[in-house]
């Protein structure tokens, strides 16, 4: 095979290659270390954080749907503080981009969050949640409505130096009026989608299965809606995309790139398959040298330039 | 802990309208399972269904390399698993989780209600090296059932068994609790218990479990769960199967049944902690 840079540069974030995991598919960079040294990839994102410790959402948290899944964990996560004290310093440790994606419920929670990570605390950039459909009062909130969203990015924009990412939820009506929001609000990248809000319905109990009712729905059922909204914001915004939505096969992740992404998120498919971002990190790299590309960065967008 | 397992034996069991099926799988995972454990088998090439079928470990046998599965179909996955021919080479991830500890000595006493005996079958294999005293008390639907979940194995082995089903077609019409509790207050028994040889271990529904482990905590019987919940990744990334325990401070903690599980403590586990 010929030489090919796979480095991927999204607005100063730099990664050694475009595949990252997704956040709350990955625990603390820990879990999937058994089947492979995590320093292969582009980039981790860590499990959601918040201000404080949070339990979660009771169980049922899991539905299995047609080629998909349905989730309402809740963002139970440690805090912001034992993540500093027990999982940082680890996390810093790892020869690769560490991303730490950070949730609240509040303008003054995200702010906070933000101001507790700055370059050289040993992580790569911030990605914002402000997509999870899975608590009440928050985070989606923030990330359905446009004004809302800009002043959260706004106001996390102020507290830190680290690159930002938004991270869009798909329940919206016009996905690229987001994008939009974020990009003023001061994010330098942009991440999506986070799940689409759905809901299953046990016939035996006639009740919800989840016991949180509704869930995020992942997993390939959701993929074309997310190729659809990275190919629109990649039109409406200047910034760089960083895709995900049902990633399971390098065939998936180059689909995304052509839509617009500069790099990709694999989230779901670590549940089946461990060793699924290490597979389509190389058929990327098999794809771009079988059609003589010389970095992985010509392919971004095509599927735009195409057209005209 | 990223495996290929060859299907030796993969067939139904009993009558077939109980829907059990006996896996036997050949390959690495008999050399270091323990009784209690699971495995995360995938049971198609295709995303639907997306996720991996966590089955825990009815039998080990490291010097034939070959461990034993029972499972019950109960939706498309295991529906799919039950037409694998024999020969087929499965991706599996495991063992995966905690497993039971085994007693060397004194009487273990195990209780199971419906295919939560099969996990303990493993126990009974390890057991079986030591001067224990089994005891079983399984709880089941009706005959049929109890028939087609290899009861017979049981007997087989000599094991003291007592049998409760819900339409009394065979042993006690009752609860497994009920003889559990009958047990628990014979003067053996109790003898067993005031010098330290009676532990218990036990597999089922979660409201037999939550029941057994009042009855244990009443009479201070040292007692072990196997946990069931719904899985995505069964090694501890998607905090999908997560159980409730009490914590050091006395608040609430969340568990992973698949990593910190799936056998646990079970004075432990806050049954019904409804947040």
């Amino acid at each position: 095979m010929q030489t090919f840079n796979l480095e991927t540069d999204l607005a100063g974030l730099k990664l050694k290659n475009p595949v990252i995991t997704a956040s709350g598919t990955y625990g603390f960079g820990e879990v999937y270390a058994p089947f492979y040294e995590p320093s292969i990839l582009g980039g981790i994102t860590v499990k959601g954080i918040t201000p404080l410790p949070r339990l979660g959402n009771p169980v049922p948290r899991l539905a299995e749907t047609p080629s998909g899944l349905l989730n309402s964990v809740g963002l139970e996560n440690p805090g912001l503080e034992a993540f500093l004290k027990n999982y940082l310093p680890q996390l810093a440790s790892l020869d690769t981009a560490v991303i730490v994606n950070i949730s609240g419920f509040s303008l003054e929670d995200y702010a906070l969050m933000a101001s507790s990570f700055q370059r050289g605390c040993g992580i790569a950039a911030l990605e914002v949640n402000i997509s999870c459909p899975n608590i009440k009062h928050g985070g989606m909130a923030f990330g359905t409505d446009p004004k809302s969203a800009e002043e959260v990015i706004a106001a996390v924009r102020k507290e830190t130096d680290l690159p930002l990412i938004a991270k869009l939820s798909p329940n919206v009506t016009d996905i690229t009026a987001m994008a939009k929001a974020v990009e003023s609000g001061g994010a330098d990248i942009i991440s999506l989608i986070n799940t689409l809000l759905g809901m299953q319905i046990d016939l035996n109990t006639q009740k919800p299965v989840l016991a949180n009712t509704m869930g995020g729905l992942s997993g390939p059922a959701v993929r074309p809606v997310a190729v659809r909204m990275v190919y629109q914001v990649y039109q409406a915004v200047k910034l760089p995309v960083i895709g995900m939505g049902g990633i399971l096969t390098w065939q998936d992740a180059i689909e995304f790139m052509l839509a617009g992404a500069s790099a990709v998120s694999i989230g779901t498919a670590n549940f089946g398959n461990p060793l699924a971002p290490v597979e389509i990190l190389e058929g990327i790299q098999a794809y771009c040298n079988q059609r003589g590309y010389q970095s992985v960065g010509e392919i971004v967008g095509l599927a735009h330039a195409q057209k005209g | 802990m990223n495996l290929k397992e060859k299907v030796v034996i993969n067939e139904g069991i009993g009558h077939p309208a109980q829907g059990l099926y006996k896996l036997v799988l050949s390959g690495e995972a008999a050399k270091t399972a323990r009784p209690g454990q699971f495995l995360h088998i995938q049971v198609t090439d295709t995303s639907d269904p997306l996720l991996r079928r966590p089955l825990s470990i009815a039998g080990i046998d490291p010097e034939r390399g070959e461990v034993t599965i029972y499972y019950r179909i109960k939706g498309k996955g295991t529906e799919l698993l039950s037409r694998i021919p024999a020969g087929q080479v499965l991706s599996v991830l495991g063992p995966l989780g905690t497993g039971f500890s085994i007693p060397e000595k004194g009487e273990l006493l195990l209780i199971a209600g419906g295919i939560g005996m099969f996990p303990l079958f493993s126990v009974i294999q390890s057991a079986e090296k030591y001067p224990v005293k089994i005891k079983v008390l399984w709880g089941g639907e009706n005959k049929d059932f109890l028939d087609s979940a290899d009861l017979n194995l049981l007997l087989q082995k000599g094991l003291e068994v007592e049998l409760s089903t819900l339409d009394g077609s065979f042993g006690e019409k009752d609860l497994v609790t009920a003889l559990l509790e009958k047990h628990l207050a014979l003067g053996s028994t109790q003898e067993l218990l005031h010098g330290g040889l009676l532990q218990a271990a036990a597999c089922g529904p979660n409201g037999m479990l939550k029941a057994v482990a009042g009855i244990c905590l009443n009479s201070n019987v040292p007692l072990e769960v196997s946990l069931e919940e719904r899985m995505a990744c069964g090694v501890g990334a998607c905090l999908g199967c997560v159980c409730t325990v009490r914590a050091e401070n006395g608040g609430l903690k969340r568990k992973r049944v698949c990593k910190e599980g799936p056998v646990m403590n079970g004075q432990e586990v806050v049954w019904d902690a409804d947040i």
